[in-house]
């Protein structure tokens, strides 16, 4: 960052609000529980990690344990996430063959949506996916499946070459085109999946972040006008809330579909 | 050096949304069309239009990366 | 500034870099081994048991069209044997009515025949009972008329005419004039 650029920024954050401290990276990273050393890896994002792993566990497994022929509440709704992943995403994207791959896609889908949904959930507010460790790891579990899926289906040099060197094409292409699709096949896909998600949640966290602690520092500001116009403010991060309850479900979704979508390029004959 | 706000990266951003803005309007807007000449395709065009999606959106978020280096 | 109320809050001291954000390899780890442990619990007893509701759903659901199409067949069968019934009837109806429509006709001719034959005969009984008078009154009367004229007459010729030969030829002669007198008298 250059020392001019920061210049800048410190006037124009001087002049808006008097040493009012945005949100920033800072927000991200945390001190471990323990404050004299041990278990210093133990942190929110993991514990809150942990927790979304065991409650997306205690929903499906008690909503699958009534097997009622006409469902309950519950178990409707518990089988309505298992269904819209099943029909919405699985069969309607893979197609034929698709229930080997319904278990990874909902239980993706659900754990992505829960950890999300703790970034509006009182008492934890922080998407753990915003910590770029969780997303990779579920990235990291796509890359191998539809990799394993590949290489099962044409041999491991039959699936590479069936990517780099897609058949139709004019030979002077080939050379511009393998790099680019290895490298999109191997580290494209993985990163952006989870890139994808990180940054959503860390942009809609700081988004909240600057409105809710932004209208906080307003109303108790000396100055009138801010004191106005906090409400606002306020009312915004409401508002910015429930988007954000939404951008989480859809990212879940997305997360999901890219997952189905790169199963079954790897499943197809053809490229 | 109080924060990593800068002026600079918000710009960085600001920039970085403009292509996008315009890439995902397109997108649904062809999406939306599509639906509406032809509703029975939307199970056809939802993969579609959200992979587009997907793909547009990720400039996006590299450019809000880009603004915190 | 203090933002999130359960321990371990976050640092909000300056100078933190974009690197402080790379995966932390506990992070990775705890998301690998985390989402393995769910996937394999869940697939193992979740998610079979809802491929099975479905299943058992769509079994009930067939089984149900199922029971309804044999109930609807047999309403049907119901209602041809209903119909076949009735048509019956109906034919039975009309048979009883047609064979009441000849037994009717039938009476009536019977009837009549047997009203015109007793009328026949009553009628040729009184002419016969008439006949039989009008013999036995002619007899009767011939015989009476016979014997006044011969009274008569014995008075008058004043003789008795005891020869019967003889009288009676005379009384026969005289009827004879007598009806073909009163004969011509009636022509």
């Amino acid at each position: 960052m250059s020392s001019a650029a920061f210049a800048l920024s410190h006037n124009f954050v001087a002049a808006a609000g008097e040493g009012f401290t945005p949100p920033g990276l800072g927000e991200f990273i945390f001190q471990p529980y323990f404050s004299d050393g041990t278990l210093p890896w133990l942190t929110k994002p993991l514990v809150a990690s942990v927790f979304a792993a065991v409650v997306v566990m205690v929903f499906f497994l008690v909503g699958s344990r009534q097997r009622a022929l006409v469902p309950g509440r519950f178990q409707f709704a518990v089988e309505s996430v298992y269904t819209f992943v099943r029909n919405g995403i699985a069969r309607d994207v893979i197609g034929h063959g698709f229930e080997k791959y319904v278990p990874y896609l909902v239980t993706a889908f659900a754990f992505i949506a829960v950890s999300n949904l703790f970034g509006v959930i009182p008492g934890i507010q922080f998407p753990t996916l915003a910590r770029l460790g969780f997303p990779l790891a579920l990235a990291l579990f796509s890359w191998a499946i539809y990799l394993g899926i590949g290489i099962k289906r044409a041999g491991f040099f039959g699936y590479f070459k069936s990517v780099m060197f897609p058949p139709g094409l004019p030979v002077f292409i080939y050379p511009l085109l393998a790099p680019i699709e290895l490298i999109q096949v191997l580290l494209i896909r993985p990163f952006s999946l989870a890139l994808r998600l990180t940054a959503n949640m860390f942009a809609g966290h700081i988004l909240l972040l600057l409105f809710t602690l932004g209208g906080t520092y307003m109303l108790f500001n000396e100055s009138v006008l801010l004191k106005v116009l906090a409400p606002f403010a306020l009312a915004s991060a409401v508002g910015l809330t429930s988007f954000e309850a939404f951008i989480q479900v859809l990212q879940a979704y997305i997360f999901t579909l890219l997952s189905a979508l790169y199963i079954a390029e790897a499943m197809s004959e053809e490229h | 050096m109080e924060n990593n706000i800068t002026l600079a990266g918000p710009l960085v951003y600001a920039l970085a949304t403009l292509g996008p803005g315009i890439g995902i309007g397109l997108i649904f807007s062809a999406y939306v069309s599509g639906v509406a000449r032809q509703p029975e395709a939307n199970s056809i065009l939802r993969p579609i239009a959200f992979l587009g999606f997907a793909l547009v959106e990720i400039l996006a978020l590299i450019g809000l990366v880009f603004a915190f280096l | 500034m203090s933002f999130n109320l359960i321990a371990s809050t976050a640092i909000t001291a300056s100078g933190e870099s974009i690197s402080s954000l790379l995966p932390k390899i506990e992070e990775l780890l705890v998301g690998i081994v985390g989402f393995a442990v769910l996937l394999f619990i869940l697939k193992k007893f979740a998610y079979p048991q809802f491929e099975a509701t479905f299943q058992e759903r769509t079994a009930a659901i067939e089984g149900g069209i199922e029971k309804a199409e044999k109930a609807q067949e047999q309403a049907s069968a119901a209602l041809a044997q209903y119909q076949a019934q009735l048509a019956d009837a109906r034919g039975e109806a009309s048979t009883i009515r047609s064979e009441a429509q000849a037994d009717r006709a039938r009476i009536v001719e019977e009837a009549r025949s047997e009203a015109t034959a007793a009328a026949e005969q009553v009628t040729s009984r009184a002419a016969a009972q008439m006949e039989a008078d009008r013999l036995a009154a002619k007899a009767e009367l011939s015989a009476e008329v016979g014997r006044i004229a011969l009274d008569l007459a014995s008075r008058v010729v004043g003789e008795a005419l005891t020869d019967d030969a003889r009288a009676r030829a005379t009384v026969d002669r005289f009827i004879a004039d007598l009806e073909s007198s009163t004969q011509e008298g009636t022509r």
